[in-house]
């Protein structure tokens, strides 16, 4: 009997926009794949790039960055800078093997709670479609 | 009785022994040499310099689990790390040798280090002795010779045609293979090394704790950890619990004095923050700290250091320079 | 020789003039081809100081040693990059260092007691010939070719596979033995606790192996994502030889087709990741 893999997922949803929508599929039922864990932080902006790194380290095998929509940051514009920062990570990790489509990064405003499911079964289906990373 | 064994009796030899043990030779990796264990022995690189990093990763790996705790429904259980295999330690120069033989003072000594001892006991040394040197080589200026045999179970010495034999110890007979003739044929005098004299070297050191040459040398000293990492008798390392579901390891890893925070303390003081103050205890620790403790100077003049270090800080140049300052100091 | 006299010449002055209190330079190294560090505190000790094409060093770093204090320091043009980055993020002050440039004709690979004749790689594609800035000028400009920089071993890596990277950049990484000597001759690493260090929280710990090395080179060379100067002093005192420039230049690559910007050309640059544009369209930007 083979277990059918299974992909690790790590969210970081800022408080504002992303982990609110994020709540409000939870309350209006809206059914999500389990295997994604979130971490809720005050701001996109907070996500140090070495976090994406470690989690890839510690076995994730795809991270998702999610955001408010650039120009609606509860804190002005802690996503412009995410938007810069990731847009250089995502490159920088798949030239070193470890694939950009396993580092998503997505604006989710509040109300877009329908959006967060259908984004996290769309990357978990694709996850399980690329198969585990390979850890060191 | 010197042996002699042509290239192919070596290889055959080395392929019965790679049968039941773990052998570590030199090998070729990206344009440098190094240790490592050999699953084939073609893969033995005869013919290198010194290698990149000194053997004593063998027996001080630079990182290595002590042992790990795991927990489970309130057992708990102490797994140590075990050593598996009977190991031969191939090719090493007779610098490296003495520096192993080094490291066995401090490591050895009641208690003993678990791991370190097991390794050791349970590894020969296959010396292979020098036939040309480098001009960063003073191993004769360290109570070592091209051709020592004193820290090796079994000698090599190159000559045409194959090797000279040179069972050292009751191990290495023991390990050598049946039907080698004697080798009488003559033994290759070892090529010369310039000399690093070193005599005052001590007493100096003695004198020199406050002054001020350490500083001014510390000046372009990076504060890398090259020299100690690269070097067959710097052995100071670091040690941390790691936990992660329901397992705690302790691992230890490499580290040197040379590192900014090396010596910090709980409570924050640190008694070696200046860049001389760090600079000035590794070569206290060869040259004065461990001949008191062990009658013997920690450095081999393998060159190592010399080679590699980014700033060219020369171990040669510090015990030259220390005995002259010593002796402008005391007016002779 | 003429330079070499230049530079002689210049630093004793300053040192018997008292405008500074010690000169870094270059000086011949133990070996009698390469070069090492020099720091010159007494007039005397200027007649040691040469010029060739070995001195590779990048001297800025040791600036940030002599905080306070008035220094002169022999700087190319890469390293004039570095002094506008460190002028760039406050880390020194312009009127503490009389910097003595020299126009460069490229250094040779060298290692102990070897010169060879190739010139370094970031040599043959550098486009200045003499420095950014400085305060005396040995030797005037120098006139060579330089070639253009194509970053033609970043695109050809990029066009392989992911799983052929991974393999590659794990082999590597693998070597790896956490000396730091990377970081500590780069002019750009200057926290004074590094995250490699922190134990509270702890992201790198003390074990070196191939996943911990991983997590230190990446963050590492992230973290001058916009800020390395190319010197390349990095890849130059790795001891087991690991190819960081292949690191390097591909964020610089990046960095450059994504914000339209090079570190160390302006003191009073804006960096990029200390700026944002609200409009840009970044590949998910909206």
């Amino acid at each position: 009997m083979s277990v059918e893999y299974q992909p690790k997922v790590i969210g970081f949803l800022c408080n504002w926009c992303s982990y609110a929508g994020a709540d409000m599929a939870g309350t209006s039922r809206m059914g999500y794949p389990q295997n994604i864990r979130i971490i809720r932080v005050p701001c996109s902006g907070r996500v140090d790039p070495l976090f994406v790194v470690k989690c890839f380290q510690r076995g994730a095998d795809g991270v998702l960055v999610s955001g408010c929509h650039p120009g609606d940051c509860h804190y002005t514009e802690g996503n412009y800078h995410t938007r810069r920062r990731f847009a250089l990570l995502r490159e920088f990790l798949d030239y070193l093997g470890i694939a950009k489509e396993r580092l998503r990064v997505e604006w989710i405003s509040a109300s877009e709670g329908q959006r967060f499911a259908e984004l996290v079964s769309d990357f978990t289906a694709e996850l399980a479609r690329l198969g585990p990373r390979s850890k060191i | 009785m010197n042996l002699f064994a042509s290239k192919d009796d070596l290889i055959r030899w080395l392929d019965s022994l790679l049968q039941e043990r773990t052998v570590i030779a030199p090998v070729r990796v990206q344009e440098q040499t190094v240790f490592q264990p050999i699953s084939k022995v073609e893969e033995i690189a005869f013919d290198f310099d010194n290698t990149t990093l000194s053997p004593k990763g063998w027996f001080l790996p630079p990182t290595e689990t002590l042992f790990s705790v795991q927990g489970d429904d309130g057992q708990v259980e102490l797994v140590p790390t075990l050593v598996e295999q009977d190991a031969i330690l191939f090719g090493l120069h007779p610098c490296d040798a003495k520096g192993i033989a080094l490291m066995d003072k401090p490591f050895l000594q009641e208690p003993g280090d678990a791991l370190y001892r097991e390794r050791r006991s349970r590894t020969a040394l296959v010396g292979l002795a020098c036939g040309q040197v480098q001009p960063e080589c003073f191993c004769t200026s360290m109570g070592s010779a091209p051709d020592d045999p004193s820290n090796v179970d079994i000698l090599l010495t190159e000559v045409e045609d194959g090797y000279i034999v040179q069972a050292v110890t009751e191990k290495g007979k023991a390990l050598l293979p049946k039907g080698l003739a004697e080798y009488k044929g003559k033994v290759p005098t070892p090529p010369e090394l310039q000399a690093v004299p070193a005599k005052e070297v001590i007493s100096a050191m003695r004198e020199l704790f406050n002054d001020p040459y350490w500083e001014q040398l510390a000046d372009r000293c990076l504060h890398c950890n090259i020299c100690a990492y690269v070097c067959p008798t710097c052995y100071c390392f670091d040690m941390r619990d790691y936990a992660d579901k329901g397992k705690v390891e302790r691992v230890r890893s490499w580290e040197s004095c040379q590192s900014p925070g090396f010596s910090l303390t709980a409570g924050g003081y640190d008694p070696r923050t200046t860049k001389g103050e760090r600079l000035r205890q590794r070569f206290y620790h060869k040259f004065l700290y461990f001949p008191e403790q062990f009658q013997d100077v920690a450095c081999v003049g393998c060159g190592r250091c010399v080679r590699d270090c980014p700033v060219n800080i020369d171990i040669r140049e510090v015990i030259s320079n220390l005995q002259q300052v010593m002796e402008a100091k005391s007016g002779s | 020789m003429e330079l070499i006299q230049q530079i002689r010449d210049k630093a004793r002055k300053l040192l018997e003039e008292g405008a500074v209190e010690g000169v870094i330079g270059y000086e011949r190294a133990s070996d009698g081809v390469t070069s090492r560090p020099l720091f010159a505190y007494d007039p005397s000790a200027t007649e040691r100081l040469i010029f060739d094409e070995t001195c590779a060093h990048n001297l800025v770093k040791y600036l940030l040693d002599k905080k306070g204090k008035k220094m002169a320091v022999v700087v190319k043009p890469c390293d004039s990059r570095a002094i506008n980055l460190l002028l760039n993020e406050r880390q020194i002050e312009r009127d503490k260092v009389f910097i003595i440039g020299v126009g460069c004709p490229g250094m040779v690979e060298t290692s102990w007691n070897h010169k060879s004749e190739t010139l370094q790689a970031k040599c043959r594609s550098c486009q200045l010939f003499k420095p950014l800035v400085y305060d005396f000028l040995a030797g005037g400009e120098i006139e060579r070719q330089a070639e253009e920089e194509t970053y033609s071993d970043i695109t050809e890596a990029e066009t392989e596979s992911v799983a052929t990277r991974r393999e590659f950049w794990l082999e590597q990484f693998g070597r790896c033995i956490r000396c730091y000597a990377c970081r500590q001759v780069c002019p750009g690493c200057y926290c004074p606790v590094c995250f490699a260090e922190r134990l509270e929280p702890l992201w790198v710990g003390i074990r070196i192996a191939p996943e911990e090395n991983e997590l230190w080179q990446t963050i590492r060379t992230f973290h001058l994502a916009g800020r390395c100067i190319g010197c390349n002093e990095c890849e130059r005192v790795c001891p087991v030889g690991i190819p960081l420039s292949l690191l390097n230049r591909k964020l610089e690559k990046d960095v450059k087709e994504l914000f339209a910007f090079q570190a160390g050309l302006d003191p009073e640059e804006q960096p990029p990741f200390a700026t944002f544009k609200k409009e840009e369209k970044l590949e998910f930007g909206e």
